[in-house]
């Protein structure tokens, strides 16, 4: 199997989320409410750059005032900085077509959500996610860092357009990829990175369609831990090896694996803050998290809106279905095992 | 390695320095739960220095996203130390009130 496919990376890069969106009811002021506004997402885009084409849609009808843009799913409000396809992936369980999404241009929930004022935070984000991962691959970010003004300026537009071209035009001087046989040892560090959401669907679900939605982020695990790349022989590992180093809980087929179940981080009782300590040394009142005995396993992994085939190279995986910041986002839905015992 | 500890356990120390015309912290080292949010940080910071708009950093390198975990930032990979986030034990984490890193 080769491990670079351009017409893979060209269906990732035109992949789009259609998109029904809705202005939220409290900020109607006109009668007849204005229609809902059909959209591509771009499943490697980002919400806040679809503004521009809704605004003037519900211009006319907004309420006095001026705030952060913010979409809601259900309720449940989105966090701009993940990339569209993996907001859609990880929270339509069963995919919604078109997906019904809420915006609003008043009342941003500052407590749950860091505001996006625009182009410009995303564009940062993006580029601190890549800073991130050029870290995690090299042990440094130089390559980043010293991009001039305009090729950052070129990648993030490309990115923002979806112009594939130019976007591995000048990624490609990066040096963050890809991986394969002769490729690999441009690594520094032999790691990979990551972006693991983690998904309890409650009860045992036989049908995706009876999944309840999220109301809270605090339900999903968020977890960033870079596969490992040590040998000549991990540079064949499966998807499913891969999985196995980032969750290795959940892979272990023996029944003793039961008493290491990881349960979501936001089943631990985090305590709050931070502790004032004077010197490194000074003992801390250790936190009693008792994390509740949960037994979980994994029911569906979902990567680029695909339940991947665990017996892919996890080389093609990354390569060909990361996103332009170089992580491979992989959503993981699990359900409570039958047998607790 | 720390990870002989379950995660819940696990504590990071945390080094601010301030960067640029940042003032300075009379107290730059703190201890936090590795399941704390890289958001935490921010927060604490933004109540100390009394400001909105904070750029934050790891390893004078890199902004993190503020759902990330203290554990996640400091334990990336966790063998070779100096290509660790963090470096003896210790994440540093800069700050500045004007963006420093681009």
């Amino acid at each position: 199997m080769e491990l670079c496919s351009e017409e893979a990376v060209r269906l990732v890069w035109e992949g789009a989320i259609p998109l029904q969106i809705h202005l939220h009811e409290s900020e109607v002021t006109t009668l007849p409410p204005p229609p809902p506004v059909l959209i591509l997402g771009p499943r490697i885009g980002y919400l806040p750059l679809l503004v521009t084409v809704i605004k003037p849609h519900f211009n006319d009808t907004l309420p006095p005032g001026v705030d952060s843009v913010w979409f809601d799913y259900k309720g449940l409000p989105l966090k701009w900085y993940i990339p569209t396809g993996v907001l859609f992936d990880l929270l339509c369980a069963e995919p919604e077509r078109p997906w019904n999404l809420t915006v609003h241009f008043r009342g941003h929930p500052g407590e749950i959500l860091t505001p996006c004022g625009g182009e410009d935070p995303v564009k940062w984000s993006f580029i601190n996610s890549l800073k991130e991962a050029a870290y995690i691959i090299n042990g440094n970010c130089k390559n980043v860092m010293n991009m001039s003004q305009t090729d950052q300026s070129v990648l993030w537009q490309s990115l923002a357009k979806g112009n594939m071209e130019s976007y591995t035009h000048v990624s490609s001087r990066l040096k963050l990829g890809p991986y394969g046989e002769d490729a690999v040892m441009r690594m520094n560090t032999g790691r990979i990175p990551i972006r693991l959401y983690l998904r309890i669907l409650g009860e045992d679900v036989d049908d995706l369609e009876d999944v309840t939605t999220v109301d809270s982020w605090d339900s999903i695990s968020y977890i960033n831990r870079p596969v490992e790349i040590h040998n000549e022989e991990d540079h064949h590992i499966t998807f499913r090896s891969a999985m196995r180093s980032l969750l290795p809980e959940f892979f272990d087929d023996e029944a003793s694996a039961f008493d290491h179940v990881l349960v979501p981080r936001g089943d631990y009782e985090i305590d709050d803050g931070i502790e004032n300590t004077e010197a490194t040394g000074t003992d801390f009142v250790s936190t009693k998290s008792q994390s509740p005995k949960k037994v979980n396993e994994i029911k569906l992994i979902r990567v680029q809106g695909i339940e991947v085939d665990l017996d892919i190279p996890f080389f093609w995986v990354v390569n060909n279905l990361k996103n332009p910041e170089h992580f491979l986002h992989i959503c993981v839905f699990m359900v409570p095992a039958l047998n607790p015992a | 390695m720390a990870s002989e500890l379950p995660a819940s356990d696990r504590k990071v120390v945390v080094h601010l320095r301030a960067t640029g015309d940042a003032p300075i912290l009379k107290q730059a080292k703190f201890k936090t739960a590795g399941t704390n949010k890289f958001s935490t940080v921010i927060e604490f910071l933004r109540r100390q220095l009394h400001r909105d708009t904070l750029f934050v950093y790891v390893n004078s390198a890199f902004s993190p996203n503020p759902d990330e975990l203290m554990i996640d930032l400091y334990n990336v990979g966790g063998i070779c130390v100096t290509h660790n986030f963090g470096f003896d034990g210790k994440l540093v984490v800069n700050y500045a009130c004007s963006m420093a890193w681009g």
